[in-house]
């Protein structure tokens, strides 16, 4: 056992303060005679605390920045309240709601088609998955939050008490206003607009960190419910193909010019894009039983790291996105072989899915050999900033179904993909857990962890 | 001494554009493979001059052991960028390629993050209200959630109109040890 002769008395009634100050005091009383492990014992029975301090930790607990350093980062491993999610609305160039994103699916066949909403005359690439029209973004993801409310049973009260963290892609229609008034449409308008219209209390922050701008709020906002700072959150997000979005991607070559998206396949070409917007209402699972709400499923997990690589490039080791996946699986409580299916960011790209590949078999070690994968950009498009909830109402359906969905596009295997790759059709998997990934330029990388719920 | 937050996190180090002595006019110094806005060099300027006041110079071999979060925080955004996009297209022209890789607010801190070795979350928002207490905010949230040990956090806004200039604060911020005891 290690004593503790630096800690004094006055000190660790200091540091315990943040346990309580009585307890702390018990605690302190004792202190002469104080063993560290003993100390350590103590505040995980006393708390309900996992501070999993081994001996050279203990060692190390001998000045006061040290002390405070373990004990205020071991502070963070409080247990977490769960986070369920009880109402979702998904719209995807399949149709509008959860049913047509099941039948297309379930169909396999992707949704890309001619894009008549813009002219595409001069561009290398004339395809996306585009519902019919040219649809309003705003009128739609309020539609969307509306109904996912709806589902989850919320009251007025309850929804002027609940925050939204709001994801969408740049709108086209400022950059042609004067300046200040482009400025003053500023991304987090239009979550202020939803909010208002759906009753809802806030929209604080829009998240426009691209692809994963989605995942990223519904991270966030399951790290505010279950820490205990928020009841509920609904996030939303969404984008539709638009005419500049189409002329960048087409200009950085990243548009797949054969007019498929085969994710992991050979000779993959790149990306199409497609219309998704989507809303969830996460809330604890307390809050969630004390109102009777069901749950759809239970977020078990969540990880976001960098890869510190390039301004667009992924790391082709798949270092960001491997520490993403572990940092889910860790709070999720979960190793690889728990994990039935994983939906794949999988954007078509030669770099993209070599590199996500590299980062499933770095997290996954040898159940990377078996754990089912697909990308069902191949089948709905590239949502870019919705991109998160779209394919987070893609996992709950392989969780409700027993089935997961096909990589379309599939041409034969690329040997810097290796993955078990879902081809040809659905396949029957009942998975308990289904893992969702995302990646961004700049390096960004999230990984949301979903569980089955009792039906 | 640090400074302390008001959402409780320690202010290790802090950098704007301008400072005495920049060029408002001139604009921050170029960015190689950034074109047509000066959202990407300001960011990158403003993060490069925060950095380096808490660390030196930048790592020759960056690391991945500690964990820090980068976020961009902008009302607007590149509105530079989105607006050159815009004339292409209503032109009929061609977009530049540099333009789709510069087109969202994370490209340019993969530049600094791989400079810097910061393999935290990558998280880009459009505030509501004010920048610097919702990226605050946010940074306290990711270290509470054991997402990240700190974060460097960039305010950015390109003039909103002819003859203003852009300006931009860099706040590295960590856990505020001090007063966690306190609390």
């Amino acid at each position: 056992m290690t004593t503790a002769p630096a800690l004094t008395k006055e000190l660790l009634v200091q540091i315990l303060a943040e346990y309580g100050e009585r307890e702390a005091n018990e605690i302190a009383e004792r202190v002469d005679s104080l063993e560290l492990a003993w100390l350590v014992h103590s505040l995980e029975e006393r708390y309900g605390l996992k501070l999993d301090l081994d001996d050279v930790q203990l060692a190390r607990m001998t000045t006061l920045d040290d002390a405070l350093a373990i004990l205020g980062k071991a502070r963070r491993h409080i247990p977490r309240k769960p986070v369920v999610v009880t109402g979702l609305s998904v719209t995807t160039a399949f149709g509008r709601g959860l049913e047509a994103l099941r039948q297309g699916l379930a169909a396999g066949q992707p949704a890309f088609g001619p894009v008549t909403r813009f002219e595409v005359g001069k561009r290398r690439v004339d395809r996306a998955a585009t519902l019919p029209g040219d649809p309003n973004l705003i009128d739609e993801v309020t539609d969307a939050v509306t109904q996912a409310i709806g589902q989850a049973g919320l009251g007025p009260g309850t929804t002027a008490r609940t925050p939204l963290l709001f994801a969408r892609h740049a709108d086209q229609a400022p950059p042609r206003l004067t300046l200040p008034e482009h400025h003053a449409q500023a991304p987090h308008t239009s979550g202020t607009q939803i909010a208002k219209q759906c009753g809802l209390r806030d929209a604080a922050r829009t998240y426009t960190n691209a692809c994963v701008a989605a995942s990223s709020a519904i991270a966030d906002a399951a790290a505010l419910i279950s820490a205990g700072r928020e009841e509920r959150v609904v996030v939303a997000a969404g984008y539709f193909v638009d005419a500049d979005t189409y002329a960048l991607f087409d200009a950085g070559r990243a548009l797949a010019t054969d007019g498929h998206l085969r994710s992991f396949s050979q000779d993959r070409k790149g990306l199409l894009l497609g219309d998704g917007l989507g809303a969830v209402v996460l809330e604890s699972t307390e809050s969630a039983a004390a109102r009777g709400a069901a749950p759809i499923t239970e977020l078990l997990g969540w990880g976001r790291a960098g890869d510190a690589f390039h301004v667009c490039q992924p790391h082709p080791e798949g270092l960001g996105m491997a520490a993403a996946i572990e940092a889910a699986l860790g709070r999720a409580e979960l190793t690889p072989d728990g994990i039935g299916y994983i939906n794949a960011h999988g954007t078509g790209t030669p770099l993209n899915d070599s590199a996500e590949t590299a980062a499933i078999r770095r997290a996954f070690g040898e159940a990377a050999r078996t754990v089912p994968v697909s990308s069902t950009k191949s089948l709905h498009g590239h949502a870019l900033e919705a991109s998160g909830v779209v394919e987070l109402a893609v996992s709950v359906l392989a969780l409700q179904e027993g089935t997961v969905p096909v990589n379309a596009g599939y041409l034969g295997p690329d040997p810097a993909c290796r993955l078990n790759l879902v081809v040809d059709a659905p396949r029957r998997v009942a998975a308990q857990a289904v893992l969702s990934l995302n990646a961004a330029f700049g390096g960004a990388n999230t990984a949301l962890v979903l569980g089955a719920v009792a039906a | 001494m640090t400074e302390v937050s008001v959402a409780g996190l320690s202010v290790l180090s802090r950098a704007d554009w301008p400072e005495a002595g920049d060029n408002p006019v001139k604009g921050p110094p170029s960015l190689a493979g950034f074109v047509v806005s000066s959202f990407a060099p300001l960011a990158a300027e403003a993060a490069e001059r925060c950095l380096k006041r808490a660390y030196g110079e930048a790592p020759a071999q960056p690391g991945r052991e500690r964990r820090t979060a980068v976020l961009v925080v902008s009302k607007a955004g590149d509105t530079a960028t989105e607006r050159a996009v815009a004339r292409a297209v209503d032109a009929g022209r061609s977009v530049q390629p540099l333009l789709f890789f510069q087109s969202v607010p994370n490209a340019v801190m993969g530049y600094v993050a791989k400079r810097w070795g910061l393999v935290g979350p990558v998280v880009c928002l459009s505030p509501a209200g004010d920048p610097e207490q919702e990226a605050l905010a946010t940074a306290d949230l990711l270290l509470l959630d054991d997402a990240a040990d700190d974060a460097l956090i960039v305010l950015l806004e390109l003039a909103a109109e002819d003859g203003a200039h852009d300006t931009a604060t860099a706040l590295l911020v960590g856990p505020d040890i001090a007063n966690e005891v306190e609390a």
